[in-house]
């Protein structure tokens, strides 16, 4: 030991009486046998104006990983508050700007944490925090996350360390502690338990959600509309990732309130159908469909109002309103021939691992042409409109025909589109579980400013190596349109090798014309590569299907 | 003879740049972010380049789950300010076809377009290279544009001294080929060789570096705000030679005692042309080899000089030159501002002087300035001057070609405008600040015509309408819009707040001081009702305000 050290460690003795002395002997004892707690899962959220909380960040979560622990690693511009009552270990970086400010990025969680009532005691945690000596408030935003923290009754691991500009020394020490403080718990521990499907499985199981967030994914200048939407459940969902959600639409409130007006039929009477019962109003609300009414409807809709109706796809609401039924009888025996709604499936974009008792939906607004204009399909509409604490009631629908690939596979992923949603699905899934196999995502959409589905999220993927290779086609962004299936082309040596050394392709989206004409690229890249008939190619393709290495989720 | 520990990492990223190559061409390939990779970012500036982002777009983009909307700013190295008829013309349709739209004229006598996404740099700069112009140099740790008083009526010796501007700016290029690698698509021709930058050698300068001329008595470049301030000493109609200043800086850090503005400080005269050249080169190597590369705040030159002491600096200045430089020649300025409108020069050409506020030409519902630029520019019968004051000259008309551009001007509203303006208006800058500067702490080009709207009246009520006060605000204390040399300089604290300066002299020969701290805009607007009140009351004759609030001790 230095001299100076010794010294310095003998007068604090010399000033100290027997208790304190006791309690020294028992903190020195701790700090030098303390037994690493045993840790499934920790989240590393930050906060970042320049991107240097946000660098600090993906390294961390690289080395987390690699010492077997699953990590969720988040900005705090994107983290999900609520999720802070969940989290058991987080290791917030954040820096602090102008006088004692956190980033833009943070001020929504700084705001959260400052809730008077705020009770987080299932939380350990510890902060890093990056700022700049040169200003009076050195540090403040990281003083006042951890000060939140503790008033909140969260249990500090280690006390805050604060960094000058040049930050790498102190914060990899910092990280290191907390690393050194923990190991990953067993397997058998940290596996999430495997969901057994019910023995009944064949009487349907509806569950009750709760919208959590409901966010239009274009930006503004965008010719679409795509809604990320996060469902919460009380219950745990039996789900895997493959998997799709399906619900029923619920018609447009000011539709419904048109037709009774017009019809003056009484909202509340009861009516029994073959599918169902209920009020005129529920049922026009909940179970019938009343939009774009198919040919043979309009036909039987003709002969009950004795008129001649041309059969064109229309709205109940415009029959009514050209066709009208002569009294409230006649309207209940319309009811009477008006299709039951039908359930519309939408393929999960979340993971039952990392996206804990929540389901995530990507969904595009359907927009068509009809002779009467432009319209927006009935479920997308509903679902884009459904606000935040909104309910509503879905069931699974299992694919098993869309499945991750083993561990240790490598896969490639093609979703232009919303075909995106199971493969957030699958990369979610394979990061949180660690999973070995090499990764490559072909996306496209329109514009690459407005239209870059779950952008961040992606990026993320990229930096932390969990996505190997990313091939990217915004068809609006040039004169000539690109698709993904050109980059396929432009791909296709590097693409069939991996297909030769076992990758597993999955192709997710539309199936007009996107995914043929995907399989059409596929079977010319096969032919081309490895100098065989189309034929063979066929074959070769329909091998890999054989092998579950070539799957499909089209729609 | 420079410090070697503790270099900030720009040093770092300086030298093993290749030449100022970098990563540049893997950054402009990379298909999955807008922006570049972190040590290009850095990089691009010397490319006369910035990644910026739109701040307006920040929040809503994150929970869209897309990355921040990434841009550039180009700003061309245009020595002295000077455009022909077509370069115009090109530089309009570049500006309508890549950026936002706006041509931004800057406080350095040159332009900029922002909103230029990362795939259309090549394209602007290639566009630009046929018009034979170039961003090299622009921005970074080098000697940015050179500017020269701009209105060739004040001297018939104008061009002469113009010309110096463009010497210097060759003078103090950097040697590396990079530009025209990167953006131009040229073979690479440079080798280490040919390369070899004896100036910059491959650490380019610790920090910017900026050189103005002025010929007095205006000192419409500001040129004690320049790290190398030239004065043009001319009697009997003959260029006798240049004082030269050294040492000049405005900008400081919120909460940072060591950081200060600074005026240059005369340091002599030189009486050719060769000598002129070798002192400003030589003060350049002495930056480069003294200047504080530890820490970007303390490395500009005026720290440079402030920390070796006046005379030593003036030694090692006579060792290096190897002659030392006479007594500073007797000179005088008595403005500092723009001939607005038209003036004739001696030979009888004519100049209309337009007035732009801070420096945006762009089209607004009562005045067409740049339509009425682009009109101009297509009869070919103009030339275009920037201003060191954001306003441009349209310059050199014949006199049977004064009327073609007067109709022009009368067509599109300019005259009206620039006749309209009020002296205070015309008096006025503002640096870019929010949405795209990523340092702006509070809003300036945006909001200081909104604040001298209200300003306006209060000096109606004192008839103080028609005084040529300068007010300029910045976003920070950066020192863009030279603030402190300002009678009323306005300078960013937080959203909305800004510290009031005041006392700064007419000609810019005296700095401003901190008057009231941290105030909103009634506050600003109370405390200025209150100054000019006295200031009406109280004032001798002729009195400016800035000597006024001086004389009275009031800072």
């Amino acid at each position: 030991m230095q001299l100076e050290k010794s010294s310095r460690l003998k007068e604090l003795v010399h000033t100290c009486s027997k208790e304190e002395l006791i309690w020294i002997n028992g903190y020195i004892n701790g700090l030098l046998y303390e037994t690493p707690t045993s840790v499934s899962k920790v989240s590393i959220l930050y906060g970042t104006e320049t991107g240097n909380s946000k660098s600090l960040a993906l390294n961390f979560s690289t080395e987390a990983k690699k010492k077997g622990l699953r990590v969720k690693l988040i900005g705090l511009d994107q983290y999900k508050l609520q999720d802070l009552y969940k989290e058991t270990h987080a290791f917030i970086i954040i820096s602090t700007h102008g006088e004692g400010d956190p980033p833009d990025a943070a001020k929504a969680f700084m705001n959260f944490l400052g809730q008077d009532n705020l009770s987080l005691p299932q939380l350990q945690y510890s902060v890093l925090a990056l700022g700049d000596t040169a200003y009076p408030l050195f540090c403040k935003a990281g003083e006042d996350v951890d000060a939140l923290l503790e008033k909140a009754g969260a249990k500090r691991m280690s006390a805050t360390v604060k960094c000058d500009v040049d930050y790498e020394q102190s914060a990899n020490d910092w990280f290191t502690k907390i690393m050194d403080s923990m190991q990953p718990a067993t397997q058998a521990e940290a596996a999430t338990t495997p969901v057994v499907a019910s023995a009944k499985s064949h009487e349907r199981k509806y569950y009750n959600g709760i919208i959590h967030t409901n966010i239009n994914l274009n930006d503004i200048g965008s010719t679409k509309k795509t809604f990320h939407i996060e469902i919460g459940t009380e219950e745990t969902v039996d789900y895997l990732c493959g998997d799709s959600l399906a619900l029923k639409p619920v018609n447009e409130y000011s539709i419904v309130q048109k037709i009774i007006e017009l019809t003056g039929a009484d909202a509340n009477k009861t009516i029994s159908l073959p599918k169902a019962t209920g009020s005129i109003k529920d049922l026009l609300s909940n179970n019938l469909n009343i939009l774009y009414l198919s040919n043979s409807t309009i036909k039987k809709y003709a002969a009950i109002v004795q008129k001649d109706i041309p059969p064109t796809r229309v709205d109940l609401l415009d029959l009514l309103q050209q066709f009208p039924v002569n009294n409230s009888t006649q309207f209940e025996e319309i009811l009477g021939i008006l299709l039951p709604m039908a359930p519309r499936l939408y393929s999960i974009a979340s993971s039952p691992a990392a996206h804990e008792q929540e389901i995530h939906l990507t969904v595009a607004l359907d927009t068509f042409e009809t002779e009467t204009g432009e319209q927006t399909g009935n479920c997308s509409r509903y679902l884009g409109e459904l606000a935040v604490k909104k309910s509503i009631q879905f069931y699974i629908h299992k694919n098993n025909a869309f499945k991750l690939p083993p561990a240790n596979a490598a896969m490639i992923m093609i979703g232009p589109g919303t075909g995106i949603a199971p493969f957030r699905a699958f990369l979610a899934e394979r990061d949180y579980t660690g999973a070995s196999g090499k990764n490559w995502l072909f996306m496209g959409e329109r514009n690459f400013s407005s239209d870059f589905l779950y952008q961040t999220e992606i990026q993320q993927y990229q930096k932390t190596n969990m996505l190997h290779k990313i091939s990217l086609a915004f068809s609006r962004d040039q004169s000539a349109k690109i698709y993904v299936q050109h980059r396929m082309l432009e791909q296709a040596v590097e693409l069939f090798k991996w297909i030769e050394q076992g990758a597993y392709l999955y192709i997710a989206g539309a199936k007009h014309t996107m995914s043929v004409d995907v399989e059409q690229v596929l079977l010319q890249i096969i032919q081309e590569q490895s100098k065989i008939t189309n034929e063979e190619a066929i074959l070769y393709l329909q091998k890999m299907k054989q092998e579950k290495r070539y799957q499909k989720d089209v729609y | 003879m420079s410090e070697t520990k503790n270099l900030s990492p720009v040093e770092r990223i300086k030298t093993k740049s290749d030449g100022l190559r970098g990563s540049l061409k893997e950054s402009l390939d990379e298909p999955i972010t807008g922006a570049l990779y972190d040590d290009d970012q850095t990089l691009i500036k010397f490319h006369g380049l910035y990644q910026q982002d739109d701040r307006d777009r920040r929040e809503e983009r994150s929970l869209k789950k897309l990355e921040w909307l990434y841009s550039y700013m180009v700003r061309l190295r245009l020595p002295g300010g000077f455009l022909l008829p077509k370069q115009w013309e090109g530089l309009h349709e570049i500006s309508n076809q890549y950026s936002t739209g706006v041509i931004k004229v800057t406080t350095r006598q040159t332009v900029q377009l922002h909103g230029i996404i990362k795939s259309h740099i090549k394209p602007s700069l290639q566009q630009f290279d046929l018009l034979k112009l170039d961003a090299i140099a622009a921005c970074g740790d080098v000697n940015r544009n050179v500017i020269c008083s701009a209105h060739p009526k004040q001297s018939a010796l104008h061009e002469t001294i113009f010309a110096y501007a463009d010497k210097i700016s060759t003078l103090a290029l950097p040697k590396t080929n990079a530009y025209y690698e990167i953006w131009l698509d040229k073979e690479k021709i440079g080798s280490s060789e040919t390369e070899k930058d004896p100036l910059y050698q491959d650490r380019y300068l610790p920090r910017k570096f900026k050189i103005a001329i002025a010929i007095p008595p205006n000192n419409d470049s500001d040129i004690f705000a320049n790290d190398i301030g030239l004065i043009a000493i001319i009697k009997d109609n003959q260029l006798k030679g240049f004082n030269i200043a050294a040492g000049g800086g405005l900008s400081s850090t919120h909460g940072n005692s060591n950081t200060y503005a600074r005026l240059a400080t005369m340091l002599g005269f030189v009486a050719t042309e060769e000598q002129l050249l070798k002192a400003v080169y030589e003060i350049i190597t002495i930056q480069r080899d003294y200047g504080n590369r530890g820490d970007r705040k303390l490395a500009r030159l005026k720290y440079t000089i402030d920390t070796m002491g006046v005379d030593a600096f003036k030694k090692e200045l006579a060792i290096r030159c190897g002659f030392e430089l006479a007594e500073a020649a007797p000179y005088e300025f008595t403005e500092r501002k723009d001939y607005y409108g038209w003036h004739q020069n001696h030979e009888g050409k004519w100049y209309y002087t337009l007035f732009i506020e801070n420096g945006r030409i762009t089209d607004t519902e009562t005045t067409a300035l740049k339509t009425a630029c682009y009109e101009v520019a297509k009869t070919g019968k103009a030339n275009y001057r920037f201003t060191c004051n954001q306003n441009l000259i349209l310059a050199d008309i014949l006199p049977e070609n004064k009327a073609i551009i007067e109709a022009i001007l009368v067509q599109y509203g300019v005259i009206t405008h620039t006749n309209d303006a009020s002296a205070i208006r015309k008096n006025s800058m503002a640096c870019v600040a929010f949405n795209t500067c990523p340092l702006a702490l509070a809003e300036a080009q945006r909001y200081l015509p909104t604040l001298i709207g209200k300003i306006e009246p209060i000096l109606t009520k004192y008839e103080l309408l028609s005084e040529e006060i300068t007010i300029r605000m910045t976003g920070c204390p950066n020192g863009c819009g030279r603030s402190p040399l300002a009678e009323i300089g306005l300078i960013g604290t937080a959203y909305g707040y800004y510290n009031l300066h005041i006392g700064g002299d007419r000609n810019g020969e005296r700095l401003n001081k901190e008057y009231k701290q941290h105030l909103n805009e009634t506050q600003i607007l109370e405390a200025l009702d209150h100054l000019f009140s006295n200031y009406a009351k109280a004032r001798n004759p002729a009195e400016t305000f800035g000597n006024f609030v001086t004389r009275l001790n009031l800072v």
